[in-house]
């Protein structure tokens, strides 16, 4: 497992196989780190998300003929969800399904930022971490899928598999939880 | 601070996103050639065309690659063509090529790690009722890696992995029954897999190297 910062996200998966490849590898495959990602917040370690990865693999190629509108991102999360969700997370006691955040490096400190800059955020950073670790899991995958993973409210209602609706509702729930620990360092416009 | 940012950027910064391990990426597109060459055909059109479709070598770096060794004047003429074998051949190989891209899976490789015959032998004692060859062949190109209990089209088989210039060779034994295929090399979906039997014991090698160096490696181990 790699971790790739932000301004790397566009490397994906399956590019350098060139378009000819066959439907499956072209539609679902590169998406396969954003249903890693995903499965990595779900589950909280490395080797239930690839397992969890790898089954929702074996579902995608079973069931992709049923795969019919454009959006094979959300199509495909949905079954890493489910697979997750089913196999790899209802049998675990609440609050430890979270990565730890001393897994996690540093995140994105900009080298020539001063010292006392820098410490400054990464003290930011293990907040919003800390944060996001302590909200109820149906709340936070809504959150990490809006805001991390850039998600539309359409696309995460159908991973969800809510009404978007529910999905507005839970982001907002979400913020507001947030904003309660994060408001003195993170802009939350009118919710805060 | 001067400037507190908003919440989707305090978490992009925060939060890492990450990225498939080789392996999973590597197996994944192995099950998805599986479905193109399997199932595509026989499946409803998909809502957007299909763009113009090559010859499936051309598509395929390790068969390209086959292409190019048979052209070099080795491998040519032992490959033989799927549609040559036996269902029931054709039905083990493909078990075995399964069972190979299985094995690569992170933590799926080795039960035993050991580069030591003396450790990996007795580990298959009790939980196989073979007792596979083990040898060490690092001196021959062939350092022995370990091995791991599998099963495979209806067997339990002792596998022993052993490397090759960053290729892994799996090596699947079990005891020799009525019907199995006589000696013979195999391409499927890309992976050479060579067969033989001595000792009442069958042996099928499978790697994504060469079928020279298969041959190579059943050659160093079998002497």
């Amino acid at each position: 497992m790699r971790l790739v910062s932000h301004a790397d996200k566009s490397v994906e998966v399956g590019r350098a196989e060139g378009p000819q490849v066959g439907q499956f590898e072209r539609v679902v495959l590169p998406h396969l780190s954003a249903g890693f990602t995903l499965a990595m917040y779900l589950t909280g370690n490395k080797a239930d998300a690839e397992d969890a990865v790898q089954e929702a693999i074996l579902r995608a190629v079973r069931y992709f003929s049923t795969l019919r509108d454009d959006d094979a991102r959300a199509w495909f999360l949905t079954i890493v969800r489910r697979v997750c969700f089913t196999a790899y997370r209802t049998d675990r006691p609440q609050g430890t399904d979270m990565i730890s955040i001393d897994a996690v490096g540093p995140q994105l400190v900009d080298s020539r930022e001063q010292p006392d800059m820098a410490a400054e955020r990464l003290q930011v950073q293990q907040r919003v971490r800390a944060a996001v670790d302590q909200l109820p899991p149906l709340l936070r995958e809504a959150i990490v899928l809006r805001e991390l993973q850039s998600f539309s409210y359409a696309e995460v209602a159908a991973v969800t598999e809510v009404p978007i609706g529910t999905v507005m509702s839970r982001l907002s729930r979400a913020r507001a939880r947030l904003a309660d620990l994060l408001h003195d360092v993170v802009d939350f416009g009118d919710v805060a | 601070m001067s400037e507190r940012p908003d919440l989707g950027r305090a978490m992009r910064e925060a939060l890492p996103v990450f990225e498939a391990s080789p392996s999973l990426q590597a197996w994944a597109r192995e099950e998805a050639r599986k479905l193109d060459q399997e199932s595509l055909p026989q499946r409803e059109p998909l809502t957007r065309p299909l763009r113009s479709r090559v010859p499936r070598f051309a598509q395929w770096p390790i068969a390209a690659g086959l292409v190019i060794a048979a052209a070099a004047g080795w491998g040519a003429g032992v490959l033989r063509p799927g549609a040559n074998l036996t269902s029931s051949t054709n039905a083990t190989t493909s078990q075995l090529v399964d069972a190979h891209v299985r094995s690569l899976l992170p933590g799926h490789l080795l039960d035993v790690e050991s580069t030591d015959r003396h450790t990996v032998k007795p580990w298959f004692a009790g939980k196989t009722d073979i007792a596979p060859v083990v040898v060490d062949l690092a001196d021959k190109g062939f350092p022995l890696l370990g091995g791991r209990l599998d099963y495979v089209d209806g067997h339990t088989a002792a596998a022993l992995v052993y490397g090759r210039r960053g290729h892994t060779i799996n090596l699947f034994v079990w005891r020799t029954a009525a019907g199995e295929p006589g000696d013979g090399s195999f391409s499927v979906r890309g992976y050479s897999v060579l067969h033989w039997s001595n000792g009442g014991l069958t042996s099928w090698a499978v790697s994504d190297a060469a079928l020279s160096e298969l041959e190579a490696f059943r050659d160093a181990y079998v002497h």
